[in-house]
């Protein structure tokens, strides 16, 4: 065996340009799946660093009758849920909320989460100094829990970190533990600071809170004895009960759903995924098939040699071994330059996701990577060794021993598995060209969209208000008034506006409604729409057109009548044939049936949740009517936009010294960044598409090459016998297209037959569009013509003296 | 029908030096004409064969080919009357091992863009001048070596070529395979076909109406 394998080595060595071209290609093949699969073990196999993440669920609010799904939890829905159920061990919430860190320097804005004193144990998350939250402390003590990171880069990693104070939305709050650094698939990027006051809700009064306002996430650990199925089954009893006891409550009608944890975070990448994963197995099948080729090939031209070895004594297995042992040693070999190439693509991948895929900043590959990539090494090195080794251990004693130096063809069978190979690899690259056409060009559509709105010149920022000094909507009305009126005071400025959420950044809140005339539908039966807090000026920041009506004015305040704008399909759809202007419309849960709205006016339509998906509801409120403790200010600017962030620092300074500014980026980017997880799947894919055309372009010329060296003898003659340079052409050119125009066509069979996978991951145009087709199959069946004609410009050129006299 | 003059065949040896195949040839040989060139090995009979044949273009001195100066011709003028007026016979057959012996047959034709209810009725008949009918379906591996220089000759002289360049011809075959090959010769010359055969036997020269002895490149 040592031998063997020394002899193998011995082999490859001794023929570079084989050993090379083998071990690149299958290192391609190698390493695309090793990266794909140490992303796939990151994201779905590895699971969440919780206890048994399994048996956590998610408990999710749906009405299906309106289209409302993952809908969060009221306190009062949480509070049914935690006390009635039987089916969890407990029940636990949290909520992201945004906290003013003071006294340590600059004040800052940090991410945190008030959740329920259960929450960490729950989880199963100990901390690594101190201790998690106790029940006693729960709504109220003003204790917190830092992470690691919070603790090492704003703390100086202080060993007296335990019991220190600190100052958050200016309440002096006291750290009883540090976390460990939490997953950002389940916590969100950055998140530092957790509080234990899950109740209290600065955005909504205590009214509105025990009317259905909801904004929990609500979790469950499954009891032992109970599967998740039974768990399900037992929602509807407590969704009744709850309905029953909170019958005036705006999510009472909303069933309850269980979602695992781990399937929570990565429920919407399933199909990018699975996409990824059978295009890096398609570009390992064609490299495997391009080296079984040249393993045919070069294991033919020794038959010579197996035939000694056969009459030295060795039998069929010992030749069989011997071949194994050299395509697995490529392969082996192919696997360490694969992991290498593994290392750089999932560095890239954070880069190209952006915050869209849940994944660490950096990404290590683990053992269970390392494992598959090994298997998968050692599998395909036998893969692609097996055939050409069994056929080759077929030689014939005396025959191989008569021939001459000169390689032989093989037989007819090895032709036909070689052009079949050949047939084989094309397919796969057709399906892979097709499918990285289709979503580039869906990508190309997505980022040319119109949103409806200008985002470049545009800056934006949080902003973030402590209760403390701003409790009230006045007092924050007054601070945003004058932050918008410092900003546009500064050069370069055009105008500025508040906004609650951002277009595309992913945040958005959505209110019941319903028309105030006729009979409206009891609060709980009304269907959600997308709500955005505004001052004046937004819509003349953003380019919003203004189609009838008037935009808000400083005189839509808190004592105001309340106001409302309507988007252009808002107001068609409520609004049939009527005009909008002057109808009143009922929001959100106040008073048991929301507070009446008087429409001033209808402006254009905005895709402000996904540039895939136009909105069919959109409402504007101005922001003293609808007020929040956390806003984005909005600044148009005549030069770089970049250069507004030290102009609201300066216009911060001026107002409140305290307050940071948080998440500071242009419009622009945060369009860009919403593509994320689209630009990751069509990068890699795009890549690895490239490559199959590439694997498949050495394949074909290889197949090719080889045709034409075996055939050197047969051009001559068929050139004595009168053929010209055309027919020469013709005839290699023919041989070599034939297996390709084949493969296209098999491949355009399976893009028919699997097509429909594609269709959730297609913006605006059909895995079956028959001029991306075509121009795939022409781009591919060139490039393949190119393939042909290199070896078969040589065969022209064959002397056909030499080549008879060769013979 | 041939003129050769002062035709010379060279290959660089290096250092500006050359190595000559064939020197100073003056041949004339006229239509209906049987001519064997004998001589020893390396004395430039299959190199003046192919020159003949038009297969070797890196000569120098005149060819002229029933009046028409060969060595005027650019190369691809040179195939279309080489496929419209010369035939070739290997001394290795040469056929096509994966054509049977009908597609064999056909190779020339199709290279001449014959129609192809012609090249089927020339096919039918070369198959049956040459009594292989029964084999038109069997691939050259399951004919012996004289019945495939058989199929060679009747490739070679399918498009009715004037002139028959044949290299060797019964090289490969034992006597009586080898007679009957030269027989088949005499009776295609007697014909009206000039044939031109490079032969090392005295036996098969005898069957042509002269012979050319070469040695050292030079006509002697």
């Amino acid at each position: 065996m040592t031998a063997d394998l020394k002899y193998a080595f011995r082999m490859l060595v001794k023929a570079p340009a084989f050993a090379s071209i083998a071990i690149l290609t299958l290192a391609l093949g190698i390493g695309a799946n090793t990266a794909i699969f140490s992303l796939i073990h990151e994201l779905f196999l590895r699971g969440l660093p919780f206890k048994d993440p399994s048996r956590i669920m998610h408990i999710y609010g749906e009405a299906k009758e309106r289209d409302l799904k993952q809908l969060p939890f009221s306190v009062p829905k949480f509070w049914h849920y935690r006390d009635g159920q039987t089916v969890f061990s407990s029940v636990a919430a949290d909520w992201g909320n945004g906290y003013i860190l003071t006294g340590l320097g600059e004040p800052v804005q940090v991410l945190g989460e008030n959740v329920t004193a259960n929450y960490f144990d729950l989880l199963g998350i100990r901390p690594i100094l101190g201790r998690n939250f106790l029940p006693q402390e729960e709504m109220h003590d003003d204790v917190a829990l830092i992470t690691e990171n919070f603790w090492r880069k704003r703390l100086s990693s202080d060993p007296g970190v335990l019991g220190r104070s600190i100052a958050l939305n200016g309440v002096v709050t006291t750290i009883v533990g540090v976390l460990p650094n939490l997953p950002i698939s389940w916590f969100g990027r950055d998140t530092e600071v957790f509080t234990v006051k899950p109740f209290e809700n600065s955005n909504a009064t205590k009214e509105r809170m025990m009317l259905g306002y909801s904004f929990m996430r609500c979790i469950g650990r499954l009891k032992p004895d109970v599967t998740m199925e039974q768990a399900q089954s037992a929602m509807p009893a407590l969704v009744q009960s709850y309905r029953t006891q909170h019958p005036e409550t705006a999510d009472c009608t909303w069933t309850s759903v269980l979602v695992s944890a781990s399937e929570d975070v990565t429920g919407d990448l399933r199909p990018a995924f699975v996409t990824l994963l059978i295009a890096v197995g398609a570009v390992l099948l064609i490299a495997c098939s391009n080296v079984a080729n040249l393993l045919l090939v070069r294991f033919s031209g020794r038959r010579r040699e197996i035939a000694l070895r056969m009459a030295l004594g060795a039998d069929r297995r010992d030749v069989v071994r011997l071949f194994l042992l050299e395509s697995t040693t490529v392969s082996v070999i192919a696997g360490i330059i694969g992991w290498c190439l593994a290392l750089w693509i999932v560095a890239l991948a954070p880069k190209m996701a952006g915050d869209n895929v849940p994944l660490e900043n950096s990404i290590s590959l683990h053992w269970p990577v390392l494992v598959f990539t090994l298997a998968l090494s050692l599998l395909t090195g036998l893969a692609m060794g097996c055939y050409p080794a069994w056929q080759s251990s077929r030689a014939d004693l005396i025959e191989g021993l008569k021939e001459s130096i000169r390689a032989v063809s093989g037989s007819r069978g090895q032709h036909r598995l070689r052009r079949g190979l050949v047939a084989a690899q094309v397919a796969l690259s057709m399906v892979l060209l097709a499918t990285a056409a289709m979503l580039a060009s869906s990508f190309v559509r997505l980022s040319n969209q119109e949103t409806g709105f200008r985002s470049d010149h545009v800056w934006a920022a949080g902003i973030g208000l402590p209760d403390g000094r701003y409790p009230d909507a006045a007092s924050r009305g007054r601070f945003a008034q004058r932050l918008v009126d410092e900003v546009q005071a500064s050069p370069g400025v055009e105008t500025t506006a508040t906004v609650e959420a951002l277009p595309m950044s992913g945040n958005y809140s959505q209110t019941p409604y319903a028309r105030a005339d006729g009979n409206p539908l009891p609060v709980n039966h009304r269907p959600l729409g997308l709500t955005r807090s505004i001052s004046p000026g937004y819509f003349q920041t953003l380019r919003i057109p203004l189609l009838a009506g008037r935009d808000f004015t400083e005189r839509d305040g808190t004592d105001a009548p309340l106001v409302v704008i309507l988007s252009n399909s808002t107001a068609k759809k409520l609004f049939p044939g009527e005009n909008p202007l002057g109808k009143q419309l009922l929001f959100g849960v106040d008073h048991g049936n929301g507070l009446m709205a008087e429409v001033i006016g209808v402006v254009g339509d905005v895709r402000s949740r996904e540039l895939a998906k136009a909105n069919d509801v959109e409402f504007y409120r101005p922001s003293p009517q609808r007020s929040f403790s956390f806003f984005n200010l909005v600044v148009r600017t005549s030069v770089n936009p970049e250069t507004a962030a030290p102009m609201v620092r300066a216009a911060l300074d001026k107002i409140d010294k305290e307050i940071p500014i948080l998440q500071p980026n242009t419009l622009d980017t945060i369009i860009t960044q919403s593509l994320g997880q689209r630009r990751l799947t069509m990068g890699l894919l795009g890549a690895f598409a490239g490559i199959a055309l590439l694997l498949a372009v050495v394949g074909i010329y290889g197949a090719v090459a080889y045709t034409v060296e075996q055939r050197t003898a047969e051009i001559g003659v068929r050139m004595a016998l009168g053929a010209q340079v055309k027919d020469v052409l013709r005839l290699v050119v023919r041989q070599g297209m034939n297996p390709v125009l084949i493969g296209l066509g098999l491949g355009l069979v399976a893009i028919f037959g699997t097509g429909r996978f594609l269709t959730a991951q297609l913006y605006q145009i059909s895995p079956h569009n028959p001029i991306l087709l075509a121009l795939t199959a022409a781009g591919l069946a060139i490039a393949a013509l190119l393939a042909c004609l290199v070896p078969a410009r040589r065969a022209t050129s064959i002397d056909p003296i030499q080549a008879l006299r060769a013979e | 029908m041939i003129r050769l003059h002062n035709l010379e065949r060279s290959y660089p040896l290096g250092r500006g030096q050359l190595f000559y195949v064939l020197r100073d040839i003056d041949l004339d040989i006229a239509e209906g004409d049987f001519v064997s060139i004998m001589g020893p090995s390396g004395a430039g009979k299959s190199t003046l064969l192919h020159i003949l044949g038009m297969h070797d273009h890196g000569w120098t001195g005149e060819y002229f080919f029933d009046e028409t100066a060969v060595h005027h011709l650019k190369a691809k003028e040179r195939a279309t009357l080489r496929n419209q007026q010369i035939g070739f016979v290997f001394q290795q057959y040469h056929l096509l091992d994966d054509l049977t012996v009908y597609e064999n047959l056909d190779i020339p034709l199709s290279y001449r863009h014959y129609s192809k209810s012609e090249r089927a009725a020339l096919v039918a008949d070369a198959l049956d001048r040459f009594q292989i009918v029964g084999k038109k379906d069997l691939y050259p591996r399951q004919l012996s070596g004289g019945q495939q220089q058989l199929v060679g000759v009747a490739r070679a002289i399918i498009a009715g070529p004037k002139l028959l360049l044949a290299d060797e011809p019964t090289g490969n075959l034992h006597s009586s395979q080898g007679e009957e090959i030269m027989e088949l010769f005499r009776r295609l010359n007697e014909e009206g076909m000039t044939i031109v055969q490079v032969t090392h036997s005295e036996k098969n020269a005898s069957y042509g109406k002269r012979i050319v002895q070469l040695r050292d490149g030079w006509i002697v």
